[in-house]
């Protein structure tokens, strides 16, 4: 019995020994375990990027190479960059500040995925409000798209483009148009998705087709040249509202896409793109 | 009696203390005093009236307990302890499970994060959760063993037949038990067990609606959810510990009443003396068995604790998805048997024939009506029950996916190397170590043992699912691997004209494969791991028979490493 006692009193105090052990490691196997679920998290959410999101903003976040998701074309970015510094740097981002959001970047980033953005091609994603994502895969593309931000990128120099208000102010400072390139960009940033090509009328589905734009913008708007009814129509689609589109009145405000300030203005060369496809639809040179 | 302050007066301030401590002790002990205890561990002779005995006769917790066993069945043999383990195990699986509930919220919305919650955020708490559940397997195993035991030493016969039945119950809530708590951590490991197992309803031998009607009742709705969550929660925590509890009750009760049977070579064919325990041959309660007891649980706690602490992980895979099917879903072990039945027979058969052996287990001491418990007068029914036993592991391994997986060649390498879920080589890889770029299975990297590791699992699972149309060639596309490790592919042509190439007892495996794996960084401290197979038709060359690639993703700090340590995870991240 003396030897039972002896054992049983052992093995008590090897257990208070581990417990001990495993106390004094404790804190340190807490913050590991913390950084886990966030680096887990963040692996999920890379691949409901890869599914879901990177045809619209991009491969790589930037919103330059987008691809079908069926077909794995090559199809213009219709959405905005979001590995990109007025999205992710600063406690105050650039875009919470123009947007007028209020709360922390977390809760800017989740309720633009959870409810999408009315009136833009960003879906609402939560299946609280139709979408197909869980309240946990939300989170989870949160902390992939927040992930994205480093101090490389966040050093870098702050950028707006200042759009002049006419098209010749533009031109005074960018080198001539070139069509062929335009008419890549035209599809890359989506504009064939809607509006079709130039050759076929019946291409257009859901803007205008713009064929004869040359002839038709000149008379839209009295007073206005061609190029600066189309200058303005592509970065302010609500200035003026076509009535007729393909499928019956246009809607006001347009359901053209109003970012193209923005994506066409992300860098100081970036406007380039907008004298391209002008040249490529015709209305540029200037007369 | 006398208040201590007249006691005060009359012994004095030490003596009226001693007194009284003698008093509160025998009050709690109910019947021994500080002298009685002293002798009891010091091997003395009790006092008459023996002290020893008055807790069994005043006390709630001893009064189910005997005062004295047999000297024969307190020995290692016959009982191994395994029906007190089984006792205890319970015991130990309450407290532990009592204090994760303290964490934990039934609800489809926040489970998952409530058991990162667990791990993360809760002083010891992957401790206690890798307690419960090496708590909860070993307790299957105890149980099992324990059943094991009372058969073999023919303790079901008469008068023990009820005690066996009650078992039996016993038995089967263990088992559900451990499996209704599978389903809590509401991952894909628990969800997809758990989905597969219980739609075993559909198919049981009974009217379409009845089976329909089950299943809707065990899964709360058309597929598993907050209704189902809750429900099996409820089962988890509250019905089935309780059912258990009565049942053990009613068990242990019969055990008392019927003696603890002594070794079959002890007593006379057909006699029972369990209950004629000569003087000589008595072993007290107190001190003997109770110390044992103590010493046991002492030992228990210890394995256990050090088990959860290096050998026992409890897995926690991504979050449960409805929509993703992962490509293996395993079965617990301990369940694993019925999933190989099912690859035997249909599942109709299979469904019907379990609650059918479970019927027939619990009945068959009433049939099974032989004189002896002599292990020489019982050669047949001890064959039949290690043949049983043979047949269930078997059947166990035949459950698990390395028996005639069906999925394709390039999956399989795919989820070995880059699993969907759990640890392995490659995501346990330290971080700084993994190279960018693009790299063949068996490519050594010179200085970097991590990577040639790696790139070696990557060649292993490569070989396991490949073969080579000339083996004195080798396979062109993959230089890195030596001719003759590759083996040669036998051909088969189906019935609709297409070959099927296979490698020694692998059916269906990948001709001359091409497959490289790239890894890029996509984000800071996020890699992308792709494996890339191309796989071309041997006999035309211009198409491809596979081409596709697996991808996962890798964060720095996905801290993989740590499941690497324990036993049950580690052989994943070889
Ligand atoms: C159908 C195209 C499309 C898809 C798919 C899409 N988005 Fe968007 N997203 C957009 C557009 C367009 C905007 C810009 C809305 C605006 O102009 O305010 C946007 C904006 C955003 C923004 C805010 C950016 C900013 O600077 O304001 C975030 C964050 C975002 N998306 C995340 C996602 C995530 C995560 C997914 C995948 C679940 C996703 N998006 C899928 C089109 C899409
Ligand atoms: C989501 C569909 C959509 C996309 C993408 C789109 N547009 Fe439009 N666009 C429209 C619609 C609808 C109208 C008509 C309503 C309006 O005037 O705003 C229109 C109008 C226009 C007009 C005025 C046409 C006229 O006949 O007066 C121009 C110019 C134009 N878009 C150019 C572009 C260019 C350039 C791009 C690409 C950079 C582009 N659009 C992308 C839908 C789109
Ligand atoms: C939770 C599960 C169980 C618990 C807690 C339990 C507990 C016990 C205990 C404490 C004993 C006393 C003797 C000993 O330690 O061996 C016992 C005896 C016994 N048990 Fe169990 N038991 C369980 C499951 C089972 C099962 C699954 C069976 C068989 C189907 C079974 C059959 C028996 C029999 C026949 C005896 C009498 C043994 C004898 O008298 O020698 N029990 N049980």
């Amino acid at each position: 019995m003396q030897v039972k006692i002896v054992i049983g009193t052992i093995s008590f105090m090897l257990t208070m020994m581990i417990l001990g052990f495993v106390a004094l490691q404790e804190p340190a196997r807490l913050e590991r375990f913390t950084a886990a679920r966030q680096g887990r998290q963040i692996e999920q959410g890379a691949h409901l990027y890869d599914s879901q999101c990177a045809t619209c903003h991009g491969v790589n976040g930037d919103a330059t190479e987008c691809y079908d998701a069926a077909t794995g074309e090559r199809i213009g970015c219709q959405g905005l960059p979001l590995n990109y510094k007025p999205m992710l740097c600063g406690d105050r981002t650039a875009r919470m500040v123009a947007l007028g959001w209020d709360g922390t970047k977390h809760g800017f980033v989740a309720a633009t995925i959870a409810v999408g953005r009315f009136g833009t091609a960003m879906p609402a994603w939560a299946q609280e409000y139709g979408g197909p994502l869980r309240p946990d895969e939300v989170e989870d593309l949160v902390q992939f798209v927040l992930n994205w931000e480093t101090e490389e990128l966040c050093a870098q120099p702050d950028f707006v483009f200042e759009w002049p208000a006419t098209i010749e102010e533009l031109l005074v400072a960018f080198p001539e148009g070139d069509a062929a390139r335009g008419e890549g960009l035209y599809t890359t940033y989506g504009c064939s998705g809607c509006h079709g090509n130039l050759t076929d009328p019946a291409s257009a589905a859901v803007g205008p087709w713009q064929g004869n734009l040359p002839e038709v913008a000149a008379t839209r708007v009295e007073g206005l040249s061609a190029a600066q009814y189309v200058y303005e129509s592509i970065l302010y689609p609500n200035n003026y509202v076509v009535a007729d589109c393909p499928n019956g009145p246009c809607t006001v405000p347009s359901s053209m896409p109003n970012n193209f300030p923005l994506r066409m203005g992300d860098s100081p060369e970036r406007p380039q793109d907008l004298i391209d496809i002008m040249t490529y639809l015709g209305v540029l040179p200037l007369p | 009696m006398a208040t201590f302050y007249d006691q005060v007066k009359e012994m004095g301030i030490k003596q009226a203390a001693l007194a009284k401590a003698d008093e509160v002790v025998e009050r709690i002990t109910a019947g021994m005093n500080i002298g009685d205890i002293r002798a009891a561990l010091r091997g003395d002779e009790p006092r008459r009236p023996n002290p020893r005995l008055r807790p069994h006769a005043d006390s709630f917790w001893l009064h189910i307990r005997p005062s004295f066993y047999h000297t024969e069945v307190t020995h290692i043999y016959p009982t191994f302890r395994l029906g007190w383990l089984s006792t205890f195990m319970f015991v130990w699986e309450t407290i532990t499970g009592i204090i994760l509930m303290v964490f934990y919220t039934p609800s489809p919305l926040v489970a998952y994060s409530n058991m990162w919650n667990i791990l993360s955020n809760v002083p010891l708490g992957q401790l206690i959760r890798n307690m419960h559940r090496i708590g909860a397997e070993a307790m299957v195993l105890v149980v099992a063993m324990h059943m094991l035991r009372t058969f073999i030493t023919g303790s079901y016969k008469k008068p023990r037949q009820f005690t066996w039945a009650t078992g039996m119950i016993l038995l089967v809530l263990t088992l559900m038990l451990s499996f209704s708590g599978y389903l809590l951590p509401w991952d894909q490991l628990a969800y997809w067990a758990l989905t597969v197992f219980i739609s075993g309803a559909e198919a049981a031998p009974a009217p379409a609606v009845v089976n329909q009607n089950i299943l809707l009742i065990l899964q709360g709705a058309p597929s598993l959810g907050a209704d189902g969550l809750l429900r099996w929660y409820l089962l988890h925590v509250l019905l089935l510990p309780l059912l258990l509890a009565i049942f053990f009750f009613v068990h242990y009760y019969k055990v008392v009443l019927y003696g603890i049977s002594l070794p079959p070579g002890r007593e006379e064919i057909g006699e029972d003396t369990a209950k004629r325990v000569p003087k000589d041959e008595r072993t007290y309660f107190i001190p003997d068995i109770l110390t044992n007891e103590l010493m046991w649980s002492g030992l228990a706690t210890l394995f256990l604790v050090a088990g959860a602490m290096w050998l026992w992980d409890a897995p926690l895979e991504t979050h449960a998805d409805p929509i993703v099917t992962p490509l293996h879903v395993v079965a617990p072990w301990y369940l694993s048997w019925s999933q190989g039945w099912l690859k035997l027979a249909d599942k109709t058969l299979v469904v019907g024939f379990i609650p059918a052996l479970l019927v027939a287990f619990i009945v068959m001491p009433y049939f099974e009506v032989g004189k002896s418990r002599r292990y020489a007068d019982r050669r047949v029914g001890l064959s039949v029950s290690f043949l049983f036993m043979a047949f269930m592991l078997v059947s166990n391994w035949m459950g698990t996916p390395e028996y005639r997986v069906a999925s394709s060649p390039d999956r399989e390498v795919g989820i070995k190397v880059l699993p969907e879920e759990g640890p392995s080589l490659m995501y346990a890889l330290p971080y700084d170590q993994v190279l960018k770029g693009r790299f063949l299975p068996g490519q050594e990297i010179r200085g970097n043992e991590a990577m040639t590791a790696a790139l070696a699992s990557l060649k292993k699972a490569v070989l396991a699912h490949s073969c080579v149309l000339d083996r004195s060639v080798g396979n062109p596309n993959i230089p890195t691997i030596k001719a003759s490790e590759w083996t040669q592919c036998r051909v088969r042509e189906l019935q609709s004209g297409d070959k099927v190439y296979d490698a020694g007892f692998t059916r269906d495996v990948m001709p001359n494969p091409y497959v490289e794996l790239q890894i890029e960084e996509i984000q800071p401290r996020l890699l992308r791991l792709t494996l890339v197979f191309q796989v071309k038709e041997p006999d035309n060359p211009e198409e491809y028979r596979i081409n596709t690639t697996w991808t996962a993703f890798r964060h720095a700090d996905s801290n993989y490493e740590d499941e690497c340590r324990f036993i049950n995870k580690s052989s994943k991240c070889r």
